[in-house]
């Protein structure tokens, strides 16, 4: 099992980060934390959540990234970012 | 201008010429608009397969495929045929009306979130919030379900916003994006490892047509001498009867192909995802390659195989800058070619009854070069796969990663369609005819003229052969001795049909088929227990073929 903390950035859009999650759930990742604000300029939504899963990173990244609203996806290091933000826990999404 | 209108001017400038849909409620603004539009609809009976003859239509042209319904059960039954699309990577715009904005989420009269349920089935959707982006959406929603990896894409259009008058805003600024080439680098190591390799296999997928590759593929195959398996939908990718096509890989593979993919040092994926139907136990999978991996789709590459060489981007970019010549695989390559003589199919079977296979080759050496054929799911469809010859990947319409019954009938008629005079050709089962049996009246307020081949064994052939090799002869809902008379049926629904129940009737079965100007049924019995062979069980591995003669040996020991 694997954990790590993704940093999302897709434009404010119908469904956005229903889209997000949904990707996320169906590629079999669990969602642990996540924290989601609209940009200062009101275009995008910046999202950062915490998964894990047996998976590789990258199923879940290349995934993510190809969404046709998302314009960049990163990976943070695990503890990285998250433990700053008091993030909501989802048990499921 | 009204936002219908809107639409409709965006999809005429898309260059749609037909349109798959059923009218209702809260899509009616639209239908108004058509008819003052050169667009030609065509009525189907049930949405479903107005969304698959669009995947029909766009698989046999290469061109967006296009499918309408209203709000609610209008909008659900399109969701199959929409998910059969993701699967395959076939590009579509799915456009549904919407309850008017005001009534959306209060749960109004065929309201529906048409929205959220095809998220998981769709590569983009669109909901429209103003008459005037229409025609952006629309100009979107083309670019996307066509550019990359296509697939389908949804637009839900409230009523309201198609009634909204407003002044129309012309869209055409991005044209189709170019696809990035691979990397030199990505091109040097797959170089290397071809150039070290002494067994190559191509696994060619349905990824070549689709990327309208067939003559950088066909280069690439004639400069390296790589033999080449496929899988369902990279069928034709190279002619079948060419010397170095092996035939279909994975669990109603030839015995050639999976030996080879089996055996092989090197595995070049070119468009192709490492399904489960074509590999078998992953694990047990070429367990000697080394993998170059060509996709468009990143996300494809080391999904389920890691690949040693991912080659990311245009296909035929790639397969130009991959042909070499590979002198030191002559040996390999006639070890391929020889397998394959040894190992021609035999269509002598015991019995007086009609033998699907044989039947299928018959009718595929006289049905011309340029037939289409489109599948249902089940025994048959794998029949098709191993019978048929197939010149280019867009003669052969098969619903391969969802699987769905009930493809067939529209997706012949959205080829026909696409093209009136060639010869389009469904071939069906008893279980599967039944799921859109209603386009059966499609096929005649259009005067189509397909010719539909139903194999009936009075069962759901494929199901009946699992319970009898891995269930041990448990039949659990698989009898369907009660199917009504499909002859009757479709004459009531004025279509010509015939009964074929004997070998003897076969040529003159198909000549009768073939002669026929409109649309005709040949309603052919085979054997009730008649299987697909060869097989590879579930959860087993692609070495682990079972051929009849071997299951026959297990049963009387």
């Amino acid at each position: 099992m694997i954990k790590f903390t993704l940093q999302v950035r897709v434009k404010q859009s119908e469904g956005a980060l229903v889209r997000i999650l949904g990707v996320t759930r169906r590629r079999r990742f669990d969602l642990l934390h996540l924290t989601a604000d609209t940009t200062e300029d009101g275009h995008f939504l910046d999202i950062l959540m915490t998964v894990q899963a047996d998976r590789a990173e990258n199923t879940l990244v290349r995934q993510i990234e190809k969404l046709e609203d998302v314009s960049q996806v990163e990976v943070v290091e695990p503890g990285d970012a998250v433990s700053e933000h008091r993030a909501a826990r989802f048990t499921a999404c | 201008m009204k936002g219908a209108e809107f639409l409709v001017k965006a999809l005429e400038h898309e260059g749609v010429e037909l349109i798959f849909g059923y009218p209702g409620g809260a899509i009616m603004p639209v239908y108004d608009a058509l008819l003052d539009s050169k667009i030609r609809h065509i009525l189907v009976r049930h949405e479903q397969a107005a969304a698959l003859a669009a995947d029909g239509y766009a698989r046999a042209t290469g061109k967006v495929g296009v499918c309408m319904a209203t709000s609610g059960p209008g909008a659900t039954n399109l969701v199959t045929g929409i998910a059969n699309a993701y699967m395959d990577s076939v590009p579509m715009v799915a456009i549904t009306g919407q309850v008017s904005t005001a009534l959306m989420g209060t749960d109004a009269f065929q309201e529906v979130d048409i929205f959220g349920i095809t998220m998981p089935v769709v590569k983009h959707s669109f909901l429209a919030k103003t008459a005037t982006e229409l025609p952006r959406i629309v100009h979107e929603a083309f670019r996307i379900a066509r550019s990359g990896r296509p697939g389908p894409v949804l637009i839900d259009l409230p009523k309201d916003i198609a009634n909204t008058v407003a002044a129309y805003e012309f869209h055409d600024d991005d044209t189709n994006e170019q696809i990035a080439e691979a990397s030199a680098e990505s091109i040097t190591r797959a170089i290397a490892l071809m150039r070290e390799s002494s067994n190559p296999v191509v696994y060619a997928g349905g990824g070549i047509g689709m990327a309208n590759a067939l003559d950088e593929f066909r280069a690439f195959i004639a400069t390296t001498r790589i033999p080449v398996v496929a899988t369902l939908k990279g069928l034709g990718a190279l002619a079948t009867t060419h010397e170095l096509a092996l035939g279909m890989m994975g669990m109603h593979g030839t015995k050639t192909a999976n030996h080879a993919v089996q055996t092989c040092d090197l595995l070049v994926c070119v468009g192709a995802r490492f399904d489960d139907r074509a590999t078998g136990r992953l694990n047990a999978f070429a367990p000697n390659a080394k993998v170059i991996h060509l996709d468009v789709d990143r996300a494809e590459v080391s999904k389920l195989r890691r690949a040693d060489v991912p080659v990311i981007g245009n296909l035929r970019y790639a397969l130009k800058a991959l042909a070499c010549k590979l002198p030191n695989i002559e040996p390999w390559r006639r070890e391929c070619t020889t397998a394959k003589e040894m190992h021609t199919w035999d269509y002598d079977a015991p019995g007086t009854e009609v033998y699907a296979p044989s039947f299928l080759k018959s009718l595929s050496d006289r049905a011309g070069d340029d037939a289409i054929v489109a599948c249902d799911v089940g025994q048959h469809q794998m029949w098709v796969a191993q019978h048929f010859h197939f010149n280019r990947p867009s003669q052969h319409l098969s619903s391969g990663g969802l699987g769905t019954m009930g493809f067939g009938l529209p997706a012949a008629i959205g080829a026909q369609l696409a093209f009136p005079s060639a010869c389009v050709i469904n071939v069906s089962g008893d279980g599967s005819i039944m799921m859109n049996l209603q386009e059966l009246a499609t096929l005649r307020r259009y005067d189509l003229p397909v010719k539909i081949v139903l194999f009936d064994n009075r069962a759901l052939g494929m199901v009946r052969q699992w319970q009898e090799l891995f269930h041990d002869k448990r039949y659990s809902e698989v009898d369907l001795s009660d199917n009504p008379d499909f002859c009757r049926v479709a004459e009531s629904m004025g279509i010509p049909a015939f009964r074929v129940d004997d070998r003897a009737e076969v040529s003159s079965a198909i000549d009768r088929l073939l002669a026929e100007s409109g649309p005709v049924l040949a309603h052919v019995l085979i054997h009730q227990e008649a299987n697909v062979w060869p097989i590879v069980g579930p959860g087993r591995s692609n070495s682990e073929m079972l051929h009849q003669h071997e299951v026959a040996r297990e049963v009387t020991r």
